[in-house]
């Protein structure tokens, strides 16, 4: 199929939806602000290990709970490691969290989403009655519960698996919590994509549009791919922006739980556990990265208002 | 008189509904109701009525984007009302629509010249290095200049968008094309536009028309032929001519009398249609349009009236219509 | 006759995120106690904002910037909300285009009528509900006692488009705005629609003033008629005049694009070149010349003045540099 512009001379006026959408996102200060802080993130996670100062499993017992001054911004913890590098790293997981899951359950969404909205039938009432099954369950439960019913087989297994074939792969225990814990976020997080995603494609898939595609004899997967979806586009953006903040508080409260990312790998919600302990003789290790976590949390809102009202003119003041 | 291009003998179209607050009653729309006519290579064939007739429903069975309830489409030798979406395929190129609406035909994350290259390399009609030619020539066709080919479809005027609906239906070279109100949406000076245009194409490629419309003067400058359906089914059939100067059935007067005038002392003096048409959801018995006949008579009421032919190239389906000629006129509407 | 509304020099801005445009270009106005008035133009050329403006309905972002209105002696567009609130639905009547979206899905049409009895003269419920059917009936629903009842989605269109008149009528208004309330409508319905309206007017003496596309349709309603384009009037005129000597050379293109039931069959209909000018994007001189087949040098340098036509019928006003004169003849 064709893309891009095929009549190029003479034109003067390549005009696009999304570059207007982008003209009226960057006039709005507040998501402008969540952009920087998004973009800042992002930047800091990608070139965590030039940024820090320290090392951020490197201990100095002599310099323990100090309060944040010149040396250490955000002081240090009670083994006396660099907080901001902490705090540093616990963006790169944060951030590898947070891509990772949304775009698993965006991935499963939109393709279940989009069979089940485009052909309806038994396809499309199965994959409900899942969704509704699984987003009224609370979430931190049904987490605890897989990873609480799931790790001790699947560690037998591994062990298993490793005394059968001796290869060290099935001894890193590291990939059972990564397995697990990627796995049922984005098990639980799916679902409102799937739902967004289907009542897009019920909506668009009786646009004159698509009728006028099906007249000119388009097979399914064509209208599907280049009519309809590219059409439910917006929605699932703002979802995006939204589902990737969500998902990063998500990534703490499991820390926080002890059911997440484990120590020594820093992360904001082990470090907000941590921290919580302490509090009271040292608030600087709760306070640095819970504000980190509630800033970046405000910017995604702040992002994906206005990422709504971009897409979305009409409803605009 | 040319060969004939369609077949359409006894097309039927019911839809099932669900009523009540809760869904809880089923009922059957009888959207098209044994509707029958051989569409001629070369003509304009217009259908007019008013919402309900099964105007645009006609449409849409013929070219089997709504599977008809029974009936057949004759096409080429082969009956397209029975084939499903893969067996309609290489029909497709010949037999196109243009849709009402030039605000919502259009996918709006397409460009222009995207829209109008996707039919032709689908049906591999063109090979990929003769698009841009080809996306010219049909761009010229209906009057735009090639940089068009670079917009979308919001930065197009309401006309300048049926133009590029009409080059997307002529992309494939289709002999037959469906018009479903195409001009409705538009404002009056950009309609004769387009009725121009559309009129200037059948010249150009030999095209034929089914023109659907609900406003008989703007079918006038179009047609060759002129069904006028009621409530699923064609109250009167005739050569334009013949229907304009002579109508025959009684809601062919009515619609006729219901077309505004510009001669502003005409239009104060004259006399209207009563009432509203019933539900397709419960037609009338007998003749559908018995309750709001200024003709009718116990027969209309427990007997559908069949189409007949009346005079030449003139059918109409009506007891009280004896012929041309015998019909007494005195206590009707117009 | 005096009027009752006079619009002068009435300008309507959209503000867009590229600074505001321009949509409504100093459109002056009158009706007469009792006159009908047709406001005719194509889609975009500001007919109902300028209605809209009246009555302080305009959209976001869409602002009366300049100009007066005054009705029945004050300047609506200085009044307060508050006292528009008021004006609306007792002096002013609104009947709207699209019956299906315009109407409450889950208030029975007889509330919706009451409602703005009781809101606006302060009427008990049951005296109210008796004039609700009252209005049902004058507005020709058979049946007006048991229809009171109904919700709107038991109505057909005709009957709602009915059900809305009868809401613009509660209040008896002294000006009735009918913006486009036939478009949706089928059209032996449309018709029955215009005769009401007509029979209601002459009945109450109320002035009307009705939006529309479509020329031919108020031909037996209006006694005037404006033709708007761009955001001006372009041609002001007793309804005989703009049909027997239309002037501006786009009331004539328009006239002359309409299909009509005498023209011989398969002709090719004059058209208008060319489509109107977007907001924001008009051109320095007259707003129609660049598709107006008779403009002059002078058409592109000055936007033409709404002036008398020498020789006409003296309601006869037309912008145009190059007909004005020619006005009489014809």
């Amino acid at each position: 199929m064709t893309a891009g512009p095929i009549i190029t001379p003479g034109d003067d006026r390549p005009g696009s939806l999304w570059r207007d959408a982008w003209r009226r996102l960057r006039r709005n200060r507040l998501a402008v602000a969540g952009l920087v802080i998004l973009a800042l993130l992002v930047l800091v996670a990608a070139f965590g290990p030039w940024l820090t100062p320290y090392d951020f499993l490197s201990q100095n017992l002599d310099a323990r709970n100090l309060p944040p001054s010149m040396a250490h911004p955000f002081g240090t913890d009670d083994l006396g490691r660099d907080v901001l590098s902490r705090v540093i790293y616990g963006a790169r997981t944060a951030f590898l969290v947070a891509v990772l899951v949304t775009a698993v359950a965006l991935l499963i969404g939109v393709v279940l989403g989009a069979i089940a909205g485009f052909y309806g039938g038994a396809f499309d009432k199965g994959l409900m009655w899942v969704t509704d099954m699984t987003m009224s369950v609370p979430q931190l439960l049904l987490v605890v519960v897989i990873n609480a019913s799931l790790k001790q087989p699947i560690t037998l297994w591994m062990e298993a698996r490793y005394l059968e074939t001796l290869n060290p792969i099935y001894r890193n225990s590291a990939i059972i919590d990564f397995v697990l814990v990627f796995g049922s976020m984005a098990l639980i997080s799916w679902p409102p994509y799937a739902r967004l995603v289907r009542a897009q494609v019920l909506s668009i898939r009786n646009r004159p549009y698509v009728t006028a595609a099906r007249a000119l004899g388009l097979t399914n997967r064509i209208i599907l791919t280049r009519y309809v979806l590219p059409n439910a586009a917006g929605p699932l953006i703002v979802a995006v922006s939204a589902g990737l903040g969500t998902a990063m508080v998500l990534e703490s409260a499991f820390s926080f739980l002890g059911i997440g990312v484990n120590p020594p790998t820093p992360s904001w919600g082990n470090m907000i556990s941590d921290g919580l302990r302490v509090w009271t003789n040292y608030p600087h290790l709760l306070l640095a990265p819970a504000a980190v976590l509630a800033v970046v949390t405000v910017a995604f809102n702040f992002l994906g208002d206005g990422l709504n009202d971009a897409l979305n003119p009409k409803g605009q003041k | 008189m040319s060969a004939t291009l369609l077949s359409i003998r006894d097309l039927r179209k019911e839809f099932p509904v669900r009523l009540g607050a809760f869904g809880e009653r089923a009922a059957t729309v009888h959207a098209l109701d044994g509707f029958s006519v051989d569409i001629v290579e070369g003509e304009t064939l217009s259908l007019v009525g008013e919402s309900g007739c099964g105007k645009s429903t006609t449409g849409y069975c013929v070219l089997n984007i709504q599977r008809p309830t029974s009936g057949s489409v004759i096409y080429a030798g082969t009956d397209i009302a029975k084939l499903d979406d893969d067996g309609m395929r290489p029909f497709r190129r010949d037999l196109q629509i243009v849709f009402q609406d030039p605000y919502s035909t259009l996918n709006p994350r397409m460009t222009i010249g995207d829209a109008l290259a996707e039919p032709i390399l689908f049906h591999g009609l063109a090979p990929k290095a003769e698009i841009r030619d080809r996306l010219r020539q049909l761009l010229a066709d209906v009057g735009l200049s090639e940089r068009f080919a670079n917009r979308y479809p919001h930065e197009l005027s309401g006309g300048q968008r049926q133009r590029v609906a009409i080059a997307r239906a002529l992309a494939c070279r289709p002999r037959f094309i469906v018009c479903d109100e195409a001009i409705s949406a538009l404002d009056v000076s950009v309609q004769a536009q387009i009725l121009n245009l559309l009129l200037d194409l059948q010249e150009k490629y030999g095209l034929t028309y089914l023109f659907i419309a609900h406003d008989l003067a703007v079918v006038r400058h179009i047609s060759d032929r002129v069904g006028v359906m009621y409530l699923g089914r064609m109250a009167e059939l005739a050569r334009a001519e013949a229907l304009f100067a002579r109508p025959l059935h009684p809601y062919t007067r009515a619609l006729l009398s219901a077309v505004p005038s510009t001669d502003p002392r005409a239009a104060r003096n004259r006399q209207r249609l009563q009432g509203e048409v019933p539900s397709p959801l419960s037609p009338p018995s007998g003749c559908r349009f018995h309750t709001r006949c200024p003709l009718a008579r116990d027969r209309c009421r427990s007997e559908a009236p069949a189409l007949r032919e009346v005079a030449e190239g003139q059918s109409v389906a009506c007891h009280a219509v004896a012929s041309a000629t015998e019909t007494n006129w005195e206590n009707s509407p117009a | 006759m005096s009027a009752l509304l006079e619009i002068r020099g009435l300008t309507i801005d959209i503000e867009r995120d590229t600074g505001p445009a321009r949509v409504v270009d100093g459109i002056d106005l009158a009706v007469e106690e009792g006159e009908s008035l047709g406001i005719v133009g194509e889609s975009g050329c500001g007919k109902s904002l300028t209605m809209l403006s009246l009555v302080g309905l305009l959209p976001n972002r869409i602002r009366a910037t300049g100009g007066s209105a005054r009705f029945a002696g004050q300047d609506l567009l200085a009044l307060p909300q508050e006292a528009l609130r008021k004006l609306r639905g007792s002096q002013i009547g609104f009947i709207f285009q699209d019956p299906m979206t315009s109407l409450n899905p889950v208030m029975r049409v007889g509330e919706q009528i009451a409602e703005a009895l009781i809101h606006q003269s302060g009427m008990a419920k049951p005296a109210a509900m008796e004039r609700a059917a009252e209005l049902l009936e004058l507005v020709g629903i058979p049946s007006p006692r048991d229809r009171l009842m109904a919700y709107p989605h038991e109505l057909s269109g005709g009957m709602r488009q009915r059900v809305m008149i009868a809401i613009g009528l509660a209040g008896s208004p002294r000006l009735l705005i009918a913006d486009e309330p036939t478009t949706a409508l089928d059209v032996t319905i449309q018709a029955q629609i215009v005769d009401l309206v007509r029979d209601l007017k002459d009945r109450f003496g109320m002035s009307v003033v009705w939006i529309t596309h479509d020329l031919a349709l108020i031909a037996g309603l209006a006694d005037r008629i404006a033709v708007l384009y761009a955001g001006t009037v372009v041609e002001d005129a007793p309804v005989e005049v703009i049909f027997d000597r239309p002037t501006h050379p786009y009331t004539r293109g328009l006239l002359a694009s309409l299909p009509t039931l005498t023209d011989r069959p398969m002709t090719r209909l004059p058209s208008i070149g060319g489509t109107p000018p977007e907001p924001g994007r008009r051109p320095p001189g007259c707003p129609f010349a660049p598709r107006c087949t008779l403009a002059e040098a002078a058409c592109d340098a000055a936007v033409p003045k709404l002036a008398a036509v020498p020789g006409s019928d003296p309601r006869h006003r037309v912008a145009c540099f190059v007909t004005a004169g020619e006005g009489g003849r014809a």
